[in-house]
C-alpha cells in the first residue's frame, strides 16, 4: 500500500496500520473462542451442561477492555488528523478545484492557468514536489468527490460551499484521480490525472502555461500529457 | 408440554379472501416475509446484473443509465423491502407469541401498516415502467443529484414509494411498542422478556426517531422537483450539504433498524442450540439501549470527507459503538461456553452470522477514524464493509431465523441435509464475493462505476467477486428448492422440534387462531425450558405469587 506519496498519506496509512493490527488481533481472538467452543463443547448425551448465566466482574472487565482500545484509537486519530487537516495560511501553491457534470476545472491562483478537462479528455493537475500546495475544492453542480487513491485521500466537491486542504507531495511521479461521489451518468469517466513534478520542472511549467494561456483556458496547458487515447475510460497509465 | 397438545387443530386453510382482509399478526407476519422473499428476488437479480456487468474491465453489460437505476434500486429493495421488513415480519409473527399474547394491540393498524409496504415497494419498482426509467440517484439520492433535471418520473416514484413505507414502519413500530407494553401475559415482567422482543422495542424506538426526519427529506425532495422548492439549491441559497445531514440523521440509525432485530435473532438461537441460558441478559438489553443511543449521534461520519462537519466528535461517537457491540460479541460467546452446542442449520447460520459481522463491525471501527475514511470512502472498501453487516451479518440472521421459526410457522421441519449444504454455498460465496472488495477499495475502485479500466490486481479481484456472487444465487435457489421439497413432502415438526426455551414453543406448529389456551408459568426468561426441566438452575426464578 502506497504511504510514501504526501506527508498526508504517510499520516494516514500509519493509522490505518494501527487499525489494522488492533482489528487484527482482536479478530483472531474471537474466531480462536468461537471455534474453540464448537470444537470443545459438543452435546453428548441428554445432560444439560452448566446453566450459568452471568459472570459480573468477567463482563465488567470485558467492558473496560474494548472501551480502553477505542480511546487509544480516539487519541491516535485524532492526532493524526490534526496533522492532516492542517492547511498553511498562504501557501506558495494554491488551485481552485471545480467539479462539474462530468469532469474537473483547475484555477492556479496568481495568474492562471486555468485547465478544464472533459470526460474524454481529462484535465491535468500538475504540482511541484516538496512545497506545500492548497486545494480550495467546491462544485458548480451536483456532489462529486475528488479522489487520489495513491495520495490516500479524497474530499468532497460540494455546491456552494468550498472546502480547503493540503497536500505536501514528496514523491515526483503520475498518479491517477477520479470522481469517488456518483454525480450521475458519466461518474465513471470523471478522471483526471496528477502530474507531479520537480520544483524547477513546476516552475518552467506554470510559466509557460501563463504564457499560452493568461486567461481562463480550456484546452489541456502545454507540457500537459494527453490524458486519453480515445475512449472515455482509456485514462493514462498508473505508475 | 402436556397442557397445549389439547389445542384445538390450527385452521389451515385460510383462503384467497382470507389473505386480503386478514388482520390475524401471524398471516400479516407471513405476508411480510413472502413479501420481502420476492422483493428479495428482485434486488437479488439486480445484483447479479451489477457483477456480471463488473466481471471483466472495460466490458460493461449494461449502459450506465441502467446500470445506476440497477444500484440505486438493489440498495433501495434490499434496505426499505428486505432487510428492514423482513425483521419486522418475524416480529409480527412471533413477538406476540413469546410474549404471550393472542395477537397485537391493534390489528388493523397492522394490517394497513402490511398494505401500505406492499404498495410503497411496487410504487418504487413501478420507476422501471416510465419511460426515461427508475430512480438512479442511488439509495441516498443526494441532492441536488436528484431533485435536479437529470432524473425522471421515476425518481418521483421513489420518493413516494418510500413515503409508504415510511408511514408503514411508524406504525408497525407503534404497534409492536403497544402489544409489549399493554399484552404481556401475567408473569413476563420486563426483564424475562426474550432478548429478541427487547431489540424490536428497541427498534421500534429508533424507527419514531429515525422515520418521520426521512419522511420530511422525501417530500423535500418531492417539493424541490415538482413545485419549485429549491431547499437543497445552492443558487438559490439552499444547501446540499443541509441534505445530508438530513438524510443520514435517518441513514445511521436505519442501520440498527436493519441490525438491532438480527441480533435479537442470534441471541435465541444460540442458547437454544448451546442448551443454556443467554449469557448476561441484563448486559445484553443495556448494550441494545446503548447502540440504539450512540446511533442516534454517529450520522455526519457518513460526511467526513466534505469537510463540513465536526469530524472528531462524530469519529468518537462511532468508535464507541464498538463497545456496546463488543459486550454482545463477549456474551453469545459467553452462551456458548462450556455449552452443549449442535449445529442444525439454523445454528450454522447464526455463527456464521458472528464471523462474518465480526469483520464488519471491524472495518467499521477503521472507517470510523476520518484519516481512514479519507482514503476508503465512496471505494470498494465501504462496499465491503457494510455487505458484511447486512448480508454476511443480517441476511445469514434471517436465514437463521427461518430454519429455526418455519417448523413452528409452518408445522414442518426443513431439510437439513439441502440447509447445510445451502450454508457452506452460501458462506463460501459470500465471502469469495466481498472479501475481495476490502482490497479493491483499498486499491482506489471507486463505487457506482458501471466499468472500470483494467488497473493491476482490478480485473481477477472482480472476477473472484462475480464468481463468489454466483456461489450465492446458487445457495438461494437450494433454498427456494428446499421450501418446496419440505412443503411438497412434509415432515411434521411437532409443537417443539429444538427444544426451544420461549412461549412460542409452548404452542401446537402452527399456534392456532389465538395462539394459547394455556400457557405455562413463566418465572424466569426461558419458560418452556423450566416447564421441562422443572429442577435445573438457571435464571432466578421467582414463584407466581411472588411475581409481580
Amino acid at each position: 500500500m502506497p504511504g510514501g506519496t504526501t506527508l498526508q498519506a504517510g499520516e494516514i496509512h500509519r493509522v490505518w496500520d494501527i487499525f489494522l493490527l488492533t482489528a487484527t488481533a482482536i479478530i483472531v481472538t474471537v474466531y480462536v473462542l468461537i471455534f474453540w467452543s464448537i470444537a470443545v463443547y459438543r452435546r453428548r448425551g441428554e445432560g444439560l451442561p452448566p446453566q450459568f448465566h452471568d459472570d459480573l466482574p468477567w463482563e465488567v472487565g470485558l467492558t473496560l477492555l474494548p472501551l480502553l482500545i477505542v480511546t487509544g484509537l480516539f487519541v491516535l486519530t485524532y492526532r493524526a488528523e490534526v496533522r492532516i487537516e492542517h492547511v498553511a495560511a498562504d501557501p506558495p501553491v494554491q488551485i481552485r478545484v471545480t467539479g462539474f457534470e462530468w469532469s474537473w476545472r483547475f484555477e492556479y491562483a496568481g495568474g492562471g492557468p486555468t485547465v478544464t478537462g472533459t470526460p474524454e479528455q481529462p484535465p491535468v493537475l500538475v504540482l511541484p514536489v516538496h512545497q506545500p500546495v492548497r486545494i480550495d475544492i467546491t462544485s458548480s453542480d451536483v456532489d462529486h468527490a475528488f479522489f487520489v487513491p495513491a495520495f490516500l485521500f479524497k474530499r468532497d466537491a460540494i455546491p456552494g460551499f468550498v472546502s480547503s486542504f493540503q497536500w505536501d507531495l514528496s514523491e515526483p511521479g503520475t498518479y491517477r484521480g477520479e470522481c469517488a461521489e456518483f454525480c450521475g451518468l458519466d461518474h465513471a469517466a470523471m478522471n483526471f490525472t496528477v502530474s507531479v513534478r520537480s520544483r524547477q520542472a513546476f516552475a518552467d511549467w506554470l510559466r509557460r502555461a501563463r504564457a499560452a494561456h493568461p486567461g481562463p483556458a480550456t484546452a489541456l496547458p502545454p507540457g500537459g500529457r494527453p490524458a486519453t487515447r480515445g475512449g472515455a475510460l482509456a485514462g493514462p497509465a498508473v505508475r | 408440554m402436556t397442557a397445549t397438545t389439547a389445542l384445538p387443530a390450527p385452521r389451515s386453510h385460510v383462503g384467497l379472501l382470507g389473505w386480503l382482509t386478514t388482520t390475524n399478526h401471524k398471516h400479516i407476519g407471513i405476508l411480510y416475509m413472502v413479501t420481502t422473499l420476492v422483493f428479495f428476488g428482485f434486488a437479488g437479480a439486480f445484483a447479479a446484473v451489477i457483477r456480471a456487468d463488473l466481471m471483466t474491465p472495460n466490458h460493461p453489460l449494461v449502459d450506465r443509465q441502467m446500470y445506476a437505476e440497477l444500484f440505486t434500486l438493489h440498495g433501495t429493495a434490499m434496505i426499505f423491502l428486505v432487510i428492514a421488513p423482513f425483521a419486522l415480519g418475524i416480529a409480527n409473527y412471533m413477538l406476540p407469541l413469546q410474549i404471550g399474547a393472542p395477537d397485537m394491540a391493534y390489528p388493523r393498524l397492522n394490517a394497513l401498516s402490511y398494505w401500505l409496504f406492499l404498495l410503497g415497494g411496487l410504487v418504487i419498482l413501478s420507476g422501471l415502467l416510465t419511460r426515461d426509467g427508475a430512480a438512479a440517484a442511488g439509495w441516498f439520492a443526494y441532492a441536488p443529484l436528484s431533485t435536479t433535471g437529470s432524473q425522471g418520473n421515476g425518481m418521483d416514484l421513489w420518493a413516494m414509494g418510500l413515503l409508504l413505507a415510511s408511514a408503514s414502519s411508524i406504525m408497525t413500530a407503534i404497534n409492536l411498542i403497544a402489544t409489549t407494553v399493554l399484552y404481556r401475559a401475567p408473569g413476563m415482567i420486563m426483564w424475562r422478556l426474550p432478548i429478541f422482543c427487547w431489540d424490536m422495542i428497541v427498534t421500534s424506538l429508533l424507527i419514531l426517531m429515525a422515520f418521520p426526519p426521512l419522511a420530511t427529506t422525501l417530500a423535500l425532495i418531492l417539493i424541490d422537483r415538482n413545485l419549485g422548492g429549491h431547499i437543497f439549491d445552492p443558487s438559490h441559497g439552499g444547501s446540499a450539504v443541509v441534505y445530508q445531514h438530513l438524510f443520514w440523521f435517518f441513514g445511521h440509525p436505519e442501520v440498527y433498524i436493519m441490525v438491532l432485530p438480527y441480533f435479537g435473532i442470534i441471541t435465541e438461537i444460540l442458547p437454544v442450540f448451546s442448551r443454556k441460558p443467554v449469557f448476561g441478559y441484563v448486559g445484553m438489553v443495556l448494550s441494545t439501549l446503548a447502540i440504539a443511543g450512540l446511533s442516534m449521534a454517529v450520522w455526519a461520519h457518513h460526511m467526513f470527507a466534505t469537510g463540513a462537519v465536526l469530524n472528531p466528535f462524530f469519529s468518537a461517537m462511532s468508535l464507541l459503538i464498538a463497545v456496546p457491540t463488543g459486550i454482545k460479541y463477549i456474551n453469545w460467546i459467553g452462551t456458548m461456553w462450556k455449552g452443549a452446542i449442535v449445529l442444525p442449520t439454523a445454528m450454522l447460520f447464526a455463527i456464521g452470522f458472528l464471523l462474518n459481522f465480526l469483520l464488519g463491525g471491524a472495518s467499521g471501527v477503521m472507517v470510523a477514524s476520518p484519516p481512514i475514511d479519507y482514503w476508503a470512502e465512496d471505494t470498494y472498501f465501504i462496499v465491503a464493509h457494510m455487505h458484511y453487516v447486512l448480508g454476511g451479518g443480517s441476511m445469514f440472521a434471517a436465514i437463521a431465523a427461518v430454519f429455526y421459526w418455519f417448523p413452528k410457522i409452518t408445522g414442518v421441519m426443513l431439510r437439513e441435509t439441502w440447509g447445510r449444504l445451502q450454508f457452506w454455498l452460501m458462506f463460501i460465496g459470500f465471502n469469495a464475493t466481498f472479501w475481495p472488495m476490502h482490497l479493491l477499495g483499498l486499491a482506489g475502485m471507486q463505487r457506482r462505476i458501471y466499468t472500470y479500466p483494467p488497473l493491476p490486481g482490478w480485473g481477477l479481484l472482480n472476477l473472484i467477486a462475480t464468481l463468489g456472487a454466483d456461489l450465492l444465487g446458487v445457495g438461494v435457489l437450494l433454498f427456494l428448492w428446499n421450501v418446496w421439497v419440505s412443503l411438497r413432502h412434509p415432515v411434521p415438526a411437532g409443537p417443539d422440534p429444538w427444544g426451544g426455551f420461549t412461549l412460542e414453543w409452548a404452542t401446537t406448529s402452527p399456534p392456532p387462531e389465538f395462539n394459547f389456551t394455556a400457557l405455562p408459568q413463566i418465572r424466569s426468561n426461558r419458560p418452556v425450558f423450566d416447564l421441562r426441566h422443572p429442577l435445573a438452575d438457571g435464571p432466578a426464578r421467582q414463584s407466581a405469587a411472588e411475581a409481580p
